[in-house]
């Protein structure tokens, strides 16, 4: 798979920039590192103890990830309160923007708070694993599109090379941890009254 | 007896829907088929989609979704289709081949992402017309994930005449596990 980096750039009023790397790339690949950022970006102004009551690795572990990510300007520390007593983090907000095939891929924190729980839908870790995280970003950014009803999943399996039903597992999964969908009880019907005006092309479907 | 109860409506359900059930036997597909009785109707699915669901690493390929419910007769596979996407549209008189090439270009044109072979998609909106074609006294009624699919069922078959179509969307696709399996969805509505 080719693609062509466009730019990485911190969004919204997090700091002027993203320093390390190599963070930002384990921030991708490691599952705690990606859901200690999500607490932090989640919970503006919490406190290392507070993020240590809910980790699922060692205090030792949360200070150096915490460490690592406001070395990298991932995570910053500040002094909400005032006082100084209590160290307090926030995290930064960030987009890498790629085009891959034509369709334009963006790595979030978004993206990463699915990475979060690769633990919980094994999928994700098999998708970046064998397919890479920029595959599994585009298939992210599809499976938002299919909520929208912008394509099918078999079109996300075509456009990701990944196999439909490796989409169905991870249209699921990302539907579950971003709450995409309605919340109707019943499905939404269509009749033909429904959709006459939908344009229908006669022309040829061969290329 | 009244028009509604002499007409035959058979339930032509997407991979999603299936994949969202779970493999039998569990409660999601128990109550299912317990559905489909009670709804007097037959669940269809087109070839490719049976394909899609089989477990071809098995000797011989088993379908651990769709098997037993083929066995027990509420499941029906329809027969392959005939025709090819690479023929063109212009040379195709079949019906159930024309409306396969509909939707797939149905299904390119409502899509902002760049162009996709669609032929497993649009076999869903090919078996409506099938079953219309081959059956004067029939509703149909279709269930998938995908809405712009959802969509091109209730578009693509009144251009050869077919009204009597209803197409079901779940979204998200994880709940057809909960509302697919009962006796309203698998019943025609007329709204």
């Amino acid at each position: 798979m080719s693609y062509d980096t466009e730019h990485v750039r911190n969004a919204g009023d997090g700091p002027a920039r993203i320093t390390g790397l190599p963070t930002f790339t384990a921030l991708l690949t490691n599952p705690d590192l990606a859901d200690l950022y999500t607490q932090v970006r989640q919970e503006a102004g919490v406190t290392a103890p507070e993020l240590i009551e809910e980790a699922n690795v060692s205090k030792k572990t949360v200070y150096d990830y915490l460490h690592r990510l406001e070395q990298a300007g991932l995570v910053v520390e500040t002094d909400a309160d005032g006082t100084g007593a209590t160290s307090r983090y926030e995290a930064a907000a960030f987009e890498l923007a790629l085009t891959i095939r034509g369709i334009e891929v963006s790595v979030t924190p978004e993206l990463v708070a699915v990475i979060a729980r690769a633990k919980e839908y094994p999928v994700i870790t098999r998708v970046c694993d064998d397919n890479g995280v920029v595959a599994f970003a585009l298939a992210h950014d599809l499976i938002k599109a299919h909520s929208e009803g912008e394509l099918t999943i078999r079109q996300i399996a075509e456009l990701t090379d990944l196999s439909t039903g490796t989409v169905y597992d991870l249209v699921e999964a990302v539907y579950a941890i971003h709450d995409l969908g309605d919340d109707a009880e019943e499905p939404t019907t269509y009749s033909p009254a429904d959709v006459a005006n939908d344009e229908l092309s006669l022309e040829s479907t061969d290329e | 007896m009244t028009e509604s109860a002499e007409r035959y409506t058979a339930n032509i359900v997407d991979t999603v829907i299936f994949r969202s059930l779970g493999k039998p036997p569990n409660q999601h597909v128990e109550s299912l088929k317990q559905a489909v009785a009670a709804a007097s109707t037959e669940l269809w699915v087109p070839p490719a989609i049976y394909r899609e669901l089989t477990d071809s690493s098995q000797e011989p390929p088993q379908n651990p979704y769709l098997d037993s419910g083929v066995a027990d007769g509420w499941i029906r596979v329809a027969s392959p289709f005939s025709g090819n996407r690479e023929t063109p549209y212009e040379s195709v008189s079949d019906p159930v081949q024309q409306a396969q090439h509909l939707a797939d270009g149905y299904l390119n044109e409502q899509s902002k992402y760049p162009e996709t072979n669609n032929w497993r998609d649009a076999s869903v909106v090919a078996l409506a017309v099938r079953l219309f074609e081959e059956n004067t006294r029939i509703r149909v009624i279709t269930h998938t994930a995908d809405e712009n699919l959802a969509r091109a069922c209730a578009r693509i078959p009144p251009e050869f005449g077919y009204h009597n179509i209803e197409s079901r969307y779940y979204n998200p696709p994880q709940t057809a596990k909960r509302r697919f399996p009962t006796v309203e969805s698998l019943s025609w509505r007329g709204e």
